[in-house]
């Protein structure tokens, strides 16, 4: 048992490091995107034939057309991040589904006794299957959320797209990645022991 | 083991579905980390988790309600205590598809839910058939979801996994599920039966199956008149009746409507008809303009009154929701002759449905529902206090029931409660007066007075008895043998001789209601006001019947058409009104209640049946209005007012012969010291032709005289002492 435990919680490491890199590599592309948004509205509200401008043939049309294939290139590159922190998601999902089941299979020689015994090095079943479930769950709610909001910008409502960085940052919850922060230092002793 | 208390959860399990308990109980049950439990509680159960608590400390417990009960909220747990035995462990099996309804916070996203989504936020979660899941932890537009059906049907419980199929079936919006959880519980009615599942299935016909009724070529009625006094819950039925169907209700009231400035009003209407459309895009909906009468009255002659603009509106506005189907207006109203006759035609307020004074099954049902709740002790017999309860109305009998519990707290020792008993029914009754004869004329209080304070006169007393009494005790020999209940009683004599006694206590052994119509009452010196009067008199005493109008000295009310001098006098007038009023053509639609029609409930064996078939029996004899009319001179009544039919058994009271004078004597010196040589049969042989009322007196008399001659202090009263001599001779000054 805890062997499965302690392989499940390597990987929710591993996965930490990958899903933080890949919230971390997703910001400045948000930003480009709400750069994108700007520079769409300030064309829109723009008269280029009051301008000095005005000479050049359909430049509205066609300045449209680049900051629109540069929004796509944005997206489709926001939308690589989401499947590689979805992977994450299903890694974590599937390594704890795993090692509940080990559990089930095996519950019939682990009495609630024996899951709620803790000690100094070694935290009880009860709390890290807890920690697991916890985890798990953040990624599972963070990702929709994440992809919702992805999923709301369109290009007819610019306003939404020019706040997409801020309010992707209000999606970061402090408190349950410093769940699973404590959680990781809790089980640092016991990954350690052999 | 003693019950576990329930704490609020730790911030840490908020959005979970773990349910904290101590270890020593989760090895009791037989339970594994995370062994969905179902908890039933008093509100509801709800779906959780098992999980120790962190500090191993037995005793406590801490729910989820993330999948539970709709009506099962947080705070409806604080301060439970849960006994073991409500926590039943499940066996949940990963469910391969489930039909769910979804809520969305804001309508603009109701088209676009994606199935995927839905199944993600529910992934990993144990759900339960009927069961609501709060999904607002993941902040996303779906907030709530309802859980319709596991397996298609075939499992309770189950958990959600990455290969589960989530079906939606419904989108809604979440104001809609919260406005139609705070609407009432529809058990809170009685007695009305079948008006609400013929409204029922008028609002439903449009609502749930408008295909159908394209297909055969039907317009939907949109529009319902509720018609019926106030307080027979017509406001309620429409509540019930909406929550029933799962409907929002949309209620315009008058004075919210009205506004100062010119056009405010139209504006406000306008809105109103705006939010009802809206409502209906998202699912049935019912607009119910209570008081209409007040919002919309008959037009007047002169243009340009703010009213007559508002009528206009509301015509155009009912005419114009011909395109929106899914949405029903019901008015509802106590006057409806004050609309405006435009607004009651097919295609505005397409059926009227008259809601009459709950009848005396319908009483029955009504108080069953209004005391459901109340601890009842087992001599109050519900039977009893509806027949007691005629022209009592919906409200005037939960008002009755309020007021007898208030009297069983009065009298319970503080700190224990008492249940409710038929005295205190009864003092109840006494405080508590039917609605519909608060502001009527002819409500008379009196002393209740029993057949056997009255001496003599026995067959008087029985012939009274027959046509009073007896539809009310015994109508199956009634209508075995085809006969119906007289409708007047005409009682003649000499005064004095206790006609208004008579009636009175016919009046107190029937428990009808008893109206009493003196001249002066009627009288008034404006045109008309007396006959209207007697109309309206009559009026009530329909709505309340069964009921016993008396009228006092007859002679003097109506008199007779046959002396020309009084031929266009008010006398006449009223003596017309009265004479329709007794066998006229009909009663007026308003008036109508319910047809008596049986209703098949089969409950607490044969003889509650028997019972009720007497009760309805008892309906049917006793539906119409008795008059009783008291008069010295039946000789100059209208010879119209007494053939058979209108005033049917006519009574002579006469003075009391010898039996009668003695029992007379007995009752009146029931309470007077008696000296061992009065003799009450030598007493009544020497009062030839006294009267009931000269025996009072001379009992009266003879007292009086004894303390003349004796002194304050005297015990009994001689034969000596006889008033009679003296009597006779005021009496043959008098006459």
């Amino acid at each position: 048992m805890n062997q499965e435990l302690k392989t499940c919680f390597e990987v929710l490491k591993a996965n930490k490091l990958l899903w933080d890199s890949g919230i971390d590599e997703c910001k400045p592309l948000l930003c480009a995107l709400a750069n994108l948004a700007a520079q769409l509205k300030a064309l829109k509200s723009v008269q280029i034939t009051n301008t000095p401008l005005a000479s050049f043939p359909s430049l509205h049309q066609r300045l449209h057309y680049k900051l629109s294939l540069a929004v796509d290139a944005v997206l489709m590159k926001l939308a690589e991040k989401m499947d590689v922190l979805q992977r994450v998601r299903d890694a974590v999902g599937q390594q704890v589904s795993a090692v509940f089941q080990f559990y089930e299979k095996n519950a019939d020689t682990l009495d609630i006794a024996g899951c709620v015994s803790r000690s100094a090095v070694c935290p009880s079943v009860s709390d890290m299957f807890e920690w697991l479930q916890d985890a798990e769950r953040y990624y599972r709610l963070q990702l929709v959320q994440r992809r919702n909001l992805l999923q709301t910008l369109t290009p007819s409502d610019l306003t939404l797209m020019e706040t997409a960085p801020k309010r992707w940052e209000s999606l970061h919850s402090a408190s349950g990645e410093e769940r699973i922060a404590d959680a990781m230092c809790q089980v640092s002793f016991f990954l350690e022991t052999e | 083991m003693e019950g576990l208390k329930v704490l609020p959860r730790d911030a840490v399990d908020s959005d979970t579905q773990r349910c904290r308990m101590g270890p020593t109980l989760m090895s009791r049950l037989g339970l594994r980390l995370g062994s969905p439990v179902l908890i039933r509680v008093l509100q509801g159960t709800c779906l959780c988790t098992a999980w120790p608590r962190p500090d191993l400390v037995d005793g406590y417990l801490q729910i989820s309600t993330q999948c539970a009960t709709p009506d099962l909220g947080t705070q409806a747990l604080t301060g439970l205590t849960v006994d073991p035995p409500q926590i039943k462990p499940l066996k949940c099996l990963k469910l391969s598809c489930v039909t769910v309804k979804v809520f969305v916070q804001s309508p603009e996203h109701k088209r676009k839910v994606p199935e995927q989504s839905v199944q993600e936020l529910l992934q990993g979660l144990y759900v339960h058939e009927g069961h609501l899941v709060d999904l607002s932890c993941a902040k996303a537009e779906i907030r709530f979801v309802l859980v319709e059906k596991l397996n298609s049907g075939s499992q309770k419980a189950g958990l959600v996994t990455a290969r589960t199929r989530v079906d939606v079936s419904v989108i809604q919006t979440v104001k809609h599920m919260e406005r139609q959880r705070l609407q009432v519980s529809a058990s809170a009615l009685g007695g009305v039966e079948d008006v609400y599942a013929s409204l029922k299935e008028m609002i439903t016909f449009p609502l749930r199956y408008p295909g159908t009724l394209r297909q055969l070529g039907l317009s939907c009625p949109r529009g319902l008149l509720l018609i019926g006094p106030p307080g027979v819950g017509k406001t309620l039925l429409v509540r019930c009746a909406a929550k029933d169907i799962g409907a929002t209700l949309v209620t315009v009231n008058g004075p919210e409507v009205t506004g100062s400035r010119p056009g405010e009003s139209e504006e406000n209407l306008r809105r109103m008809f705006d939010r009802a459309r809206a409502e209906a895009e998202e699912g049935p909906c019912v607009l119910l303009i209570d008081e209409i009468d007040s919002l919309c009255p008959r037009r007047t002659g002169s243009s340009g009154a703010p009213e007559n603009r508002l009528v206009a509106q509301l015509l155009t506005l009912m005419d114009a929701i011909g395109s929106h189907e899914g949405f029903v207006i019901i008015g509802a109203t106590n006057q409806p002759d004050a609309l405006d006759p435009a607004l009651r035609r097919p295609g505005r307020f397409d059926r009227e449905v008259i809601i009459g004074v709950p009848s005396l099954l319908q009483r029955r049902s009504i108080l069953k529902c209004v005391c459901r709740e109340m601890p009842l002790s087992p001599d109050v017999d519900l039977n009893a206090v509806a027949e007691m309860t005629c022209g009592y109305v919906g409200a005037d009998l939960s008002a009755l029931s309020r007021e007898a519990a208030l009297q069983a707290m009065r009298h319970s020792q503080a700190g224990a409660s008492e249940s409710v008993s038929m005295q205190h029914f009864l003092r109840a009754l006494r405080h508590v007066q039917p609605s519909c004869l608060r502001s009527s004329i002819g409500a008379t209080d009196f002393k209740p007075i029993s057949w056997e304070q009255i001496g003599g006169l026995e067959d008087v007393k029985l012939k009274l008895k027959q046509s009073i009494e007896w539809p009310m005790r015994f109508p199956e020999a009634f209508v075995r043998l085809g006969v119906s209940r007289p409708r007047g009683v005409l009682l003649y004599g000499p005064p004095g001789c206790a006609k208004t006694t008579l009636v009175k206590a016919a009046a107190s052994s029937s428990h009808c209601t008893f109206l009493s119509l003196s001249g002066a009452e009627l009288f008034s010196p404006y045109v008309g006001d007396s006959e209207k009067t007697l109309a309206q008199l009559f009026a009530q005493a329909r709505a309340c019947a069964p009921s016993i109008v008396f009228l006092d000295e007859i002679d003097s009310m109506v008199g007779s058409r046959a002396d020309s001098a009084s031929s266009h006098s008010v006398q006449s007038q009223v003596l017309s009104v009265l004479l329709t009023e007794l066998d006229g053509v009909g009663i007026r639609t308003v008036e109508r209640r319910s047809n008596g029609r049986k209703i098949a409930q089969l409950e607490g064996g044969e003889q509650e049946e028997a019972r009720i078939h007497q009760m309805e029996l008892q309906e049917v004899c006793n539906k119409d209005v008795l008059i009783v009319a008291a008069t010295n001179r039946a000789d100059v009544l209208d010879s119209a007012l007494l053939r058979p039919g209108r005033l049917d058994q006519i009574i002579y009271v006469p003075p009391p012969d010898l039996e009668g004078r003695q029992a007379v004597l007995q009752i009146c010196t029931k309470g007077v010291p008696l000296h061992q040589d009065v003799c009450l049969q030598d007493l009544a042989a020497q009062t030839e032709r006294f009267s009931g009322a000269d025996l009072e007196n001379l009992c009266k008399e003879a007292a009086l005289l004894a303390l003349r001659e004796e002194g304050l202090d005297l015990m009994t009263i001689n034969q000596q002492w006889k008033p009679v001599e003296e009597l006779e001779l005021v009496k043959k000054l008098t006459k």
